[in-house]
C-alpha cells in the first residue's frame, strides 16, 4: 500500500512531463512513422502505401526522387568539409587566445558575440557581404589585379563555400569550450615535454592534441548533427539570392541539403508522407553515425588527468 | 549528454511529424439556401484576411458598406500579418474544427486542394440563389477559383501582368512603340542595354532570368502560347513547341547581356523589387514583365518617371492572342465548418461584387476591379496606364498560370530547378532536359502510385 502509494506520488510529480511526452513526443513520431507509409497530403486522409515511399526515395522500382542524390550529396559535403574545419579553426584560434596575459576576457567576449547573432541574421548579413555586385568582399577581390571574384551565392561551385566561411565566422561557441580544454591540460606536461626536448610542433601533436581528444570528440558529434540538421543558413542564403523563389536550394540545387528537401516535400510540395518518410531514414543515419562514433571513441579518445592513465 | 542527444533527434524528426497532426476533419456541409428569404438575426461574422499596414486600414474603411448593407450582421476581422503562410493556418483551422466564418486570401495557389478536398465550401448554391455567374467576372475568373467542377472560391481584385516600357530611353533610342513580338522584345532589349566599358551592365534593356520580380519562364512560354498540362492534367513540356522556343529566346537574350554580367545584374538589384530603388523606377531597366499595382507605386515613389504600358509581347506565331497575360489574385470563399454559411456568403458576395467595395479598393490599393461594373464605374479612377491591365484580365486568352491542380503548386518545381541551370548554360540538351522535366512533373502529379 504504501509502496503504491509512493509510485502514486512520483507519477504524480512526473505527470507533467510524462504527458507532454507523450503529447508532444511519442504521439507525434509514431505518427510520423505511419505518415511515412502513406501519402498524405494534409488535406485529404492519408493513404496507405506500404513501403512506396522508401522504394521512391532510394529508387527501387521503376521511378526515383529526382533530388534524393543530391540532397544526400550536399549534406555530405558540409560534414566532411565543414565539421574539421571548424574543429580546427577553433583550436587554432582558442590557442591564440590562451596566450595573452591581458585582456583575455576581452578577447573571449569579441569571438564568442558571433554566435549570439541569430542564424537568420547572419545568413543575411553574409548574402549581403557576398554580393557579387555590390558586396564588400567582391570589392575587395575584385580591387586585387589577376582575381575574378566568383559569384557566391549565385554560382553552384562557389555557393557552399561561401557557407562555410559563414560556419566558420560564429565558430565562438566551440572557441569557449577548446579554451578551456586548453587551460585544462597540465602544465606539468608541457615541462616534461620540453624537457625532452621537443618542439611546438611536437607539443601539439603528441600534448595538446591528446589531451583536447574529448572536447574534440564532443564537438565532433554536435558538428555532425548540426550537418545532418543544416538548414537555416542555406534556406535563407538561396531564398534571398534567388528572388525569393518558392524552389528550395537555390542556385541550382547546390544548396538543396537534406531538411531543405524535406521541408521543400512536406510544405511545398504537400507530399507530407514522404517527407516523413525522409525524416526517418535521416534520424536512423544519425543514429548509425552517432553510434559508430561512440564505438570508434573508445580508440583515439583520451579521457582522465593525463599524469597516468 | 547522450540523452539530450537523443533528445536533439526526436525533436527533429518530431518537427516534420507533429505537422501532420491536425487529424481529422469534419466533413459537415452545413449549406442551407434558402433563396429570397434573409435571415435577419443578429450574428457576427468571422472574417480572416491577411491585409497589413496601410492596406489594412483603407480594407476596413472599405468594408463600412457592409455594415449599411447588413446592419444586423457584425464583422469580426481577423488579419494576419505573414501572407506567405496564411493560407497554412487557414488549413490548420479547418482541419482543426476552427474555421472561420470567411476566408480572403491574397493568392489562388491553393484553390485546387481547396476545391477538390472540399476544405472549401462549393459556392454554386449561393450564386444561383442569387443569379450571380461566374462568367459575369471575366472570362479568366474560371482558371483560378474553380476546380474539379467545384466553384469553391470567387475573386475580389485582382493581378494582370504586362509589359512597362520606359519611354524616354525608347525616345532615345528612336523606338516608337512598344514592341509586339518577343523578337522585336529582345531587339528593343539589345538597343535599349548600356554596358559600362568592363563589360558589366549599367542599363538592361529587358531582364530576362527566372525570379527577376514576377517573371517566370512559364509566363513566356505562355506568351508563346504554351500550356503546362493537357486536357487531362498530364504535363506537356516536353512536346508543346512553345516551351523549347521559350527557353532558346531566354537564352540568346542571356548569351548577350553574358551570363555572369546579368547574374551581378540581378545580385544587385533582386532585393529591390518593393522599394523605391526598383530598378525600374530608377532607370536601371528599361522594359519589365509586372503588375498593375506598379502604376500606384511609380506614382507614390517616382511621379517623375516617363513610363507606359502595353500587353506583353507574344511569339511570332501566337499574335492572335496579343493582349492575353497571367491574370489572378485575391480571392474569398467559406471554408467547410462555417459557423454561419449563410450569413457568410453575404460577405463573400460583397468581396467580390460590390461595386462600391471594388471601386474604393481598385483606387487605393491599385488593384485590378474584377466586375465589369466596378471597371465601368464612374468612380473608378482609370487612366490609360492601368486601362491596359484591365484589358489584360478581361482577354478572353488570359489565365491563370501555370494551373491549378489537386497537388498544388509544387509540381513546376522541376521546372524551375531545370531554368535554373538551363540558364547558366548548364544544359546541352534541351530537349532531353524537358523530357525530364515533364517525367518529374508526371511523377508530382500523379499522386498516390508516387509519394
Amino acid at each position: 500500500m504504501r509502496v503504491l502509494r509512493h509510485y502514486g506520488l512520483v507519477l504524480l510529480l512526473l505527470s507533467p512531463w510524462i504527458i507532454g511526452f507523450i503529447a508532444f513526443t511519442s504521439v507525434p513520431m509514431a505518427l510520423s512513422l505511419y505518415y511515412s507509409f502513406t501519402h498524405y497530403d494534409l488535406l485529404n486522409p492519408p493513404r496507405f502505401l506500404g513501403l512506396d515511399n522508401y522504394r521512391y526515395m532510394f529508387g527501387i522500382g521503376p521511378i526515383q526522387d529526382p533530388n534524393f542524390k543530391t540532397a544526400v550529396y550536399n549534406t555530405l559535403w558540409i560534414i566532411v568539409f565543414g565539421v574539421p574545419l571548424r574543429i580546427a579553426f577553433a583550436i587554432g584560434t582558442a590557442m591564440l587566445l590562451t596566450r595573452p596575459r591581458r585582456g583575455t576576457n576581452y578577447y573571449r567576449t569579441l569571438y564568442f558575440m558571433p554566435s549570439v547573432a541569430p542564424r537568420v541574421g547572419v545568413a543575411l548579413i553574409f548574402v549581403y557581404m557576398f554580393n557579387p555586385a555590390t558586396g564588400p568582399i567582391n570589392q575587395l577581390l575584385n580591387s586585387i589585379p589577376g582575381i575574378n571574384a566568383p559569384l557566391w551565392f549565385y554560382d553552384p561551385s562557389w555557393s557552399k563555400p561561401a557557407l562555410l566561411v559563414m560556419g566558420l565566422w560564429g565558430v565562438g561557441d566551440a572557441i569557449v569550450i577548446y579554451m578551456a580544454g586548453l587551460l585544462n591540460i597540465p602544465r606539468q606536461l608541457y615541462e616534461a615535454i620540453s624537457i625532452e626536448g621537443a618542439g611546438a610542433l611536437q607539443r601539439f601533436r603528441y600534448i595538446t592534441l591528446p589531451m583536447l581528444t574529448p572536447v574534440i570528440f564532443f564537438t565532433l558529434i554536435i558538428g555532425i548533427i548540426d550537418g545532418f540538421q543544416y538548414f537555416d543558413q542555406a534556406f535563407v542564403s538561396g531564398n534571398v539570392a534567388s528572388g525569393q523563389s518558392q524552389v528550395l536550394g537555390k542556385p541550382q540545387n547546390s544548396l538543396l541539403f537534406y531538411s531543405l528537401w524535406i521541408y521543400q516535400n512536406a510544405f511545398v510540395n504537400f507530399n507530407m508522407g514522404y517527407a516523413c518518410a525522409l525524416a526517418w531514414v535521416l534520424f536512423l543515419a544519425t543514429m548509425v553515425v552517432t553510434a559508430i562514433l561512440l564505438i570508434t571513441s573508445k580508440r583515439w579518445v583520451h579521457y582522465g588527468g593525463g599524469l597516468s592513465t | 549528454m547522450r540523452r539530450v542527444r537523443w533528445l536533439c533527434l526526436v525533436l527533429a524528426a518530431l518537427l516534420l511529424g507533429a505537422a501532420g497532426c491536425g487529424g481529422g476533419s469534419s466533413s459537415s456541409s452545413n449549406t442551407s439556401v434558402k433563396p429570397g428569404s434573409v435571415d435577419k438575426t443578429p450574428v457576427t461574422i468571422t472574417l480572416w484576411h491577411p491585409w497589413t499596414g496601410d492596406e489594412k486600414k483603407l480594407f476596413e474603411q472599405a468594408l463600412d458598406g457592409f455594415k449599411t448593407q447588413y446592419p444586423w450582421i457584425t464583422l469580426k476581422l481577423v488579419g494576419f500579418p505573414d501572407s506567405d503562410v496564411f493560407d497554412q493556418q487557414v488549413i490548420k483551422a479547418v482541419k482543426g474544427g476552427n474555421a472561420p466564418d470567411a476566408v480572403l486570401s491574397f493568392g489562388p495557389d491553393y484553390v485546387g486542394q481547396y476545391c477538390s478536398s472540399g476544405l472549401w465550401q462549393d459556392l454554386k448554391p449561393h450564386m444561383d440563389a442569387d443569379g450571380i455567374k461566374i462568367e459575369d467576372f471575366a472570362p479568366a475568373a474560371i482558371s483560378y477559383t474553380n476546380f474539379d467542377d467545384k466553384q469553391c472560391a470567387l475573386p475580389s481584385l485582382t493581378d494582370a501582368y504586362g509589359l512597362y516600357y520606359n519611354t524616354d530611353m525608347f525616345a532615345k533610342a528612336g523606338i516608337t512603340d512598344p514592341p509586339k513580338t518577343l523578337d522585336e522584345l529582345a531587339e528593343d532589349a539589345k538597343k535599349l542595354t548600356v554596358k559600362n566599358s568592363d563589360g558589366t551592365l549599367k542599363v538592361v534593356g529587358f531582364v530576362p532570368l527566372q525570379n527577376w520580380e514576377q517573371l517566370g519562364i512559364s509566363d513566356i512560354a505562355r506568351a508563346y502560347g504554351g500550356e503546362m498540362l493537357d486536357d487531362s492534367g498530364q504535363p506537356v513540356v516536353s512536346s508543346d513547341p512553345a516551351w523549347p522556343k521559350a527557353f532558346e529566346w531566354q537564352k540568346s537574350l542571356i548569351d548577350f547581356y553574358g551570363y555572369e554580367n546579368i547574374t551581378k545584374f540581378f545580385a544587385a538589384n533582386t532585393d529591390s523589387e518593393f522599394s523605391a530603388s526598383n530598378a525600374f523606377e530608377t532607370g536601371k531597366v528599361a522594359m519589365m514583365w509586372d503588375g498593375e499595382w506598379r502604376t500606384a507605386f511609380i506614382a507614390r515613389e517616382h511621379p517623375e518617371l516617363k513610363y507606359a504600358t502595353a500587353p506583353f509581347p507574344v511569339g511570332e506565331d501566337n499574335t492572335d492572342n496579343y493582349g492575353s497575360a497571367r491574370v489572378g489574385g485575391t480571392i474569398v470563399g467559406i471554408p467547410d465548418g462555417s459557423p454561419n454559411p449563410d450569413a457568410a456568403w453575404l460577405v463573400v458576395k460583397y468581396l467580390s461584387t460590390d461595386t462600391g467595395y471594388l471601386t474604393f479598393m481598385a483606387n487605393k490599393v491599385r488593384n485590378v476591379p474584377t466586375t465589369n461594373e466596378a471597371a465601368t464605374s464612374p468612380d473608378f479612377q482609370n487612366d490609360d496606364n492601368f486601362q491596359t491591365f484591365i484589358d489584360v484580365w478581361n482577354n478572353p486568352a488570359s489565365k491563370f498560370f501555370p494551373p491549378l491542380t489537386a497537388a498544388g503548386g509544387g509540381y513546376f518545381t522541376p521546372l524551375e530547378q531545370f531554368t535554373d541551370k538551363w540558364q547558366a548554360g548548364q544544359v546541352s540538351d534541351l530537349q532531353g532536359g524537358l523530357d525530364d522535366v515533364n517525367n518529374q512533373m508526371a511523377q508530382q502529379l500523379s499522386q498516390g502510385q508516387v509519394p
